[in-house]
């Protein structure tokens, strides 16, 4: 009987002290003010403002790294809050969903913004407002027109339509007078880009190799079917080296590197047109269908687990040293085992044309903050051209064209990243854009499930495309859009 | 007996007093009445927890599934049965309710015969078995979503751990993609299931197998039963009630499985491991279509409804214990 | 009397079993492996074939990870309490409630009590993923979220039914004659619960209260929607390690490590009060 007593007790003294710590905690959790509560202060500015940004994804430590500059100019601080992608997504999504005011500059990221363009503040009031442009120029024709406008130039009432003028120098009120509005400012952008081992390339005996192979040097692949040749030279399972990567999972990858292939081919990178017709169903898509099935299973020069793989996998395999040439969306490291590893930039590969995929991220302002007008100055102050020089030192993929010209120029960035900057810079004046949807997730789910089908040989690339747009309209139809019958 | 233990509350004094034996009617009844109540009063707290957080969401489930909802402005719209009409003529929708169903009764399946195994095999209450006991609740520790990663780099064609070892022994063809085909996917997917949910049916059925009297087993023993014979008709009858909490809790959870698949195989490939969470993630958590996520969490939840009474007869008269 | 060495099949097949049994946890073990020695690769080995055994450990992603994260607002060690905080007053919360519950559940005299205990099963069914919605609404709308009673009110309420079968049916095991021996005495319910039934409950009670740690320790999709800073939990740190771009698994390895190892300390603390708890038969 007694051991059963003290077994008891002892098990209720323990449940008494993590009763006592979780009760105090729980309780402080109730009464402490939650960190960081922004108010006005006396001088009339906020005491903090708070941002929602990403992570890696839209390189959150270059803009960590200006922040205590920004301490210096504006006299509080900007807290980060950071989240990886799909997280990103979800908290943005609930956080305008409920009007919450705790965030006061928002990430967006292009795919996003459709559904969102009547939570996020149109900024061309305060383009217009002298005032607020003390701290910080906008001076938005300076950023690269493309971005600009498919990153925050948007009809509120009807999202699926693209500015009319992707090339024009940005001017706000042309903007407007057309009908549209500027919903946040771009940030970082990504383009498909192709990276290479340079060293490999350089290496005189591969170059000596392939001269005897192919009666002409060893070059970066400039066109596919160079890409298919060179990939074939490298392709050397027993020394555990390949060509290049594919991204054929399941996932928004590859839909991307569909609609970039696509457009290689001739094709509309955008996939749908703004009236929704389906224009990857076409003899371009066939081409790019088939194409990257051929990269898995007749010229082999895709490492093993392409066909799953995602942005994720294929940057590994680069990174590994297991491919010598790669595309992605942003800089590759090598990892410690490469010894003796360069990597350089390119452009990638074209076929009949050329339109690699790009999306931007952009800082916007909460409807619902209480300092909308401190937000807009804080976003331009972190767009404005001196403080993306400062990132770009941490790797910001930046959206000026000035700070293009000059980061190509700077021989320290060079050193540290190659010509990253210049390819990614002539990427972005090829780069295609995503069609504007307010359920373009569901959209991209419909085409990658198809592009894996195709890309893993299970049905052919005509009818992988046929189930796509069936999937396809389906959605579209769900979420209201009006789909026309051809 | 109450005068010496001095524990008799004042209540009872009226109706128990040393030396009745059998209660008249009235103050049985008036005891049953009691006892009614106080079951109402003990179950008072569960119920008003577990009303608050499912029927407030719930009405928002049945009223979202009904309307057209804008989260981001614009002007939300009745619509009726539209939602459930579109969901039902989906075949993306029936084929992945298929897709889960066949995922949980193989995992579950699986996961409750191992389950059994280990739980009687540990029940000696031995040091090594306790250490075992240890090790066995160590997959159910970690975090669901870094089990998933680790299971996908373990299985990595060039680097994974599996592939490199299997292949140097021979069994498997060198650099196999376990994700690019729909049966190596399941294999993956269900491989992964059971290692991380078969020490909870285990605990489960050990903790049922330990608060069995151990009388029986001793007194079967002494009449000679074989060790089979003790399993089969002492042992596993005594446990079916906890068999059968296990593996209805289980089925229930296996349904509500996200993390494993979102993280390796995303629904693929192609949709073949597409199951419904998978889905209503996208719906609900990506697109923001409320209203349709909700239709389909409602037809959901009202499939899970009819399953599980019909595991539960499947499973037994077991399911309701007797009492005593 | 109390331990059972009652063994349910003959000595071979019993020696080929407990070595099945063995070569099954072992096996088991590989992934939980990986993620140690992983956790101390420098970060230029972890991802190597042949796959690298011979390394110099390191215990810089285990700092690297303890200062700041991955440069977020929160640090880590914040992220443990948080997550310490939610889960040991969901344990509580639960056993709390779940305790009468089960008892009540197994009163003779309680007729509705097979309805009952079908309709906890049924909220058993309700899929989080639709819930989180609704949630964060009204969490939003009363202004509580990010405060820890929004994560600990629905983990206690998602896990409560599990909690209730099993210790209903650890209940329904012990036998009537107890309470009604009990009864006669003169015992009343709340002394019979107290004094007889808890101590024979405590391997149930211990059982349920380790799903619950666990399962509110790892939950993360409410805990990413509900929460901002102040009460983020670490399910939702760590995947901030794995960012689109490439993870870096000697951190992420390490943090899994750090987040998995108070679970596995009370894992330890709970199972020797199991084994002591179950020091006697039905009393006589």
């Amino acid at each position: 009987m007694n051991d059963h007593m003290i077994s008891r007790r002892r098990f209720l003294s323990y449940a008494g002290a993590a009763g006592a710590v979780a009760g105090t905690a729980a309780i402080s959790g109730c009464t402490l003010g939650v960190p960081g509560d922004t108010h006005i202060t006396e001088s009339g500015r906020p005491s903090g403002l708070r941002a929602l940004y990403a992570t890696v994804e839209a390189n959150a430590a270059a803009v960590q790294s200006v922040l205590p500059a920004f301490r210096e100019a504006f006299g509080f601080d900007l807290t980060l809050d950071t989240q990886p992608y799909n997280a990103l997504q979800q908290k943005v999504f609930s956080e305008l969903a409920t009007r919450s005011p705790y965030y006061d500059i928002i990430i967006v990221d292009t795919p996003w913004a459709p559904t969102l363009t009547r939570v996020l503040e149109p900024m061309s009031k305060y383009l217009r407002d002298p005032k607020l442009n003390q701290l910080a120029d906008p001076a938005i024709n300076d950023f690269v027109p493309k971005a600009f406008y498919d990153a925050g130039v948007f009809k509120i009432d009807d999202p699926t339509a693209h500015y009319p003028e992707p090339e024009a120098a940005p001017n706000i009120d042309q903007i407007t007078a057309k009908g549209f509005e500027v919903l946040g400012l771009p940030i970082q952008t990504n383009v498909l880009m192709m990276g290479y081992r340079k060293d490999i390339f350089d290496n005189p005996n591969e170059q000596a190799a392939f001269r005897q192979q192919h009666g002409r040097p060893l070059a970066v692949p400039d066109t596919l079917d160079d890409l298919v040749t060179v990939g074939r030279f490298f392709t050397r399972p027993e020394q555990r080296l390949y060509g290049t990567t594919l991204m054929g999972g399941v996932g928004d990858w590859s839909t991307c590197d569909f609609k970039s292939y696509l457009a290689a081919f001739g094709g509309d990178g955008h996939l749908l047109s703004d009236d929704l017709h389906m224009a990857f169903d076409s003899p371009a898509g066939v081409q790019a269908l088939q194409f990257m099935r051929d990269l898995v299973d007749k010229y082999n020069i895709v490492p093993p687990g392409s066909e799953s793989a995602s942005w994720d996998d294929t940057a590994s395999m680069f990174d590994g040293g297991l491919t010598v040439m790669s595309s992605n969306y942003h800089t590759f490291e090598l990892s410690d085992t490469v010894r003796g590893g360069q990597i350089a930039y390119a452009v990638v590969p074209k076929g009949s044309s050329q339109g690699p995929h790009f999306g931007s991220y952009m800082l916007s302002i909460n409807k619902y903050s209480r300092f909308k007008e401190w937000a807009y100055q804080a976003i331009t102050w972190i767009t404005g051209a001196q403080q993306q020089m400062t990132m770009v030192q941490k790797e910001l993929h930046p959206t000026r064209t000035s700070v293009y010209e000059k980061a190509s120029a700077d021989s320290g960035l060079t050193e540290k990243y190659g010509n990253f900057y210049s390819a990614l810079g002539k990427s972005l004046n090829v780069g295609v854009g995503r069609p504007r949807l307010t359920n373009y997730t569901e959209v991209s789910h419909d085409i990658a499930v198809q592009v894996n089908n195709a890309v893993a040989g299970r049905i052919s690339p005509q009818t992988a495309l046929t189930a796509a747009v069936t999937d396809v309209r389906d959605t579209l139809r769900k979420a209201d859009y009006t789909v026309p019958s051809t | 007996m109450t005068s010496q233990t001095g524990i008799a509350p004042p209540g009872t004094r009226d109706q128990l007093a040393p030396g009745d034996r059998i209660k008249p009617l009235a103050p049985q009844r008036a005891l049953e009445r009691r006892g009614r109540s106080i079951g109402w009063a003990l179950l008072a707290p569960a119920m008003i927890l577990l009303l608050l957080m499912t029927v407030g969401p719930a009405i928002f489930l049945i009223y979202s599934s009904l309307h057209n909802i804008q989260m981001f402005g614009g002007a939300s719209g009745f619509v009726g049965l539209r939602n459930f009409q579109e969901l039902l003529t989906d075949a993306t929708f029936l084929h992945s309710l298929l897709v889960t169903l066949a995922f949980v009764v193989i995992a579950v399946g699986i996961e409750l015969i191992v389950g059994l195994a280990l739980a009687l095999a540990l029940a000696p209450k031995t040091r090594a078995n306790g250490v075992a006991a240890t090790l066995l609740l160590l997959p159910f520790a970690v975090t669901p979503v870094v089990s998933a990663m680790v299971f996908k780099q373990l299985l990595d064609p060039n680097y994974g751990w599996v592939n490199y070892y299997l292949s140097k022994v021979g069994l498997l063809p060198g650099q196999m993609d376990w994700l690019a085909n729909p049966s190596t996917a399941w294999i993956a997917l269900v491989a992964l299931d059971i290692w991380q949910w078969t020490p909870f049916v285990a605990l489960i059925i050990l903790a049922g197998r330990q608060t069995l009297p151990q009388e029986v087993f001793e007194a079967a023993s002494v009449d000679g039963s074989r060790p089979w014979q003790t399993f089969r008709y002492i042992t596993l009858p005594m446990l079916a009630p906890f068999l059968a909490i296990a593996v209805v809790l289980r089925s229930i959870q296996a349904f509500k499985t996200f993390d494993s698949f979102q993280v390796l195989t995303g629904g693929g490939p192609g949709d073949s491991t597409e199951i419904i969470n998978l889905g209503i993630y996208r719906t609900a958590l990506q697109s923001f279509q409320v209203g349709a996520a909700s239709a389909v969490g409602l037809v959901f939840l009202l499939i899970l409804s009819a399953l599980v009474p019909l595991l539960l007869r499947v499973v037994g008269r077991n399911a309701e214990p007797e009492k005593g | 009397m109390t331990m059972s060495t009652h063994s349910n099949f003959s000595s071979v097949p019993r020696y080929a079993g407990r070595c099945l049994l063995w070569l099954a946890l072992l096996l088991a073990m590989v992934p939980i492996v990986f993620l140690v020695i992983t956790s101390l690769k420098p970060e230029g080995v972890t991802r190597t074939v042949p796959p690298t055994w011979v390394f110099h450990p390191t215990i810089e992603n285990y700092s690297s990870v303890l200062s700041t994260g991955a440069g977020s607002s929160v640090t880590f060690g914040r992220l443990l309490f948080n997550s310490a905080a939610v889960s040991v007053g969901t344990v509580i919360l639960t056993i709390a409630v779940a305790v009468p519950a089960a008892y009540g559940l197994t009163l003779r005299e309680f007729r509705r009590s097979k309805g009952v205990s079908s309709w906890i099963l049924s909220t058993y069914m309700f899929p989080p993923i639709v819930a989180v919605i609704p949630l964060f609404i009204i969490a939003g709308s009363i202004g509580m979220t990010d405060r820890y009673p929004v994560l600990i009110i629905p983990y206690a309420a998602f896990n409560l039914p599990i909690a209730i079968w099993i210790l209903r049916n650890s209940l329904h095991s012990i036998p009537v004659e107890v309470q009604e021996a009990a009864l006669v005495d003169g015992a009343n319910r709340p002394q019979i619960m107290w004094h007889i039934l808890a101590p024979l409950l405590m391997p149930a009670v211990a059982t349920a209260a380790i799903i619950t740690l666990i399962l509110a320790w790892n939950e993360f999709l409410l805990a990413l929607s509900l929460t901002r800073a102040a009460a983020k939990t670490s399910p939702v740190g760590v995947q901030e390690f794995t960012g689109l771009y490439g993870t870096q698994w000697g951190n992420l390895t390490a943090a899994s490590c750090m987040i998995a190892a108070p679970i596995v300390i009370c894992v330890l603390i709970l199972r020797r009060r199991v084994v002591s708890g179950l020091a006697f038969g039905a009393v006589k």
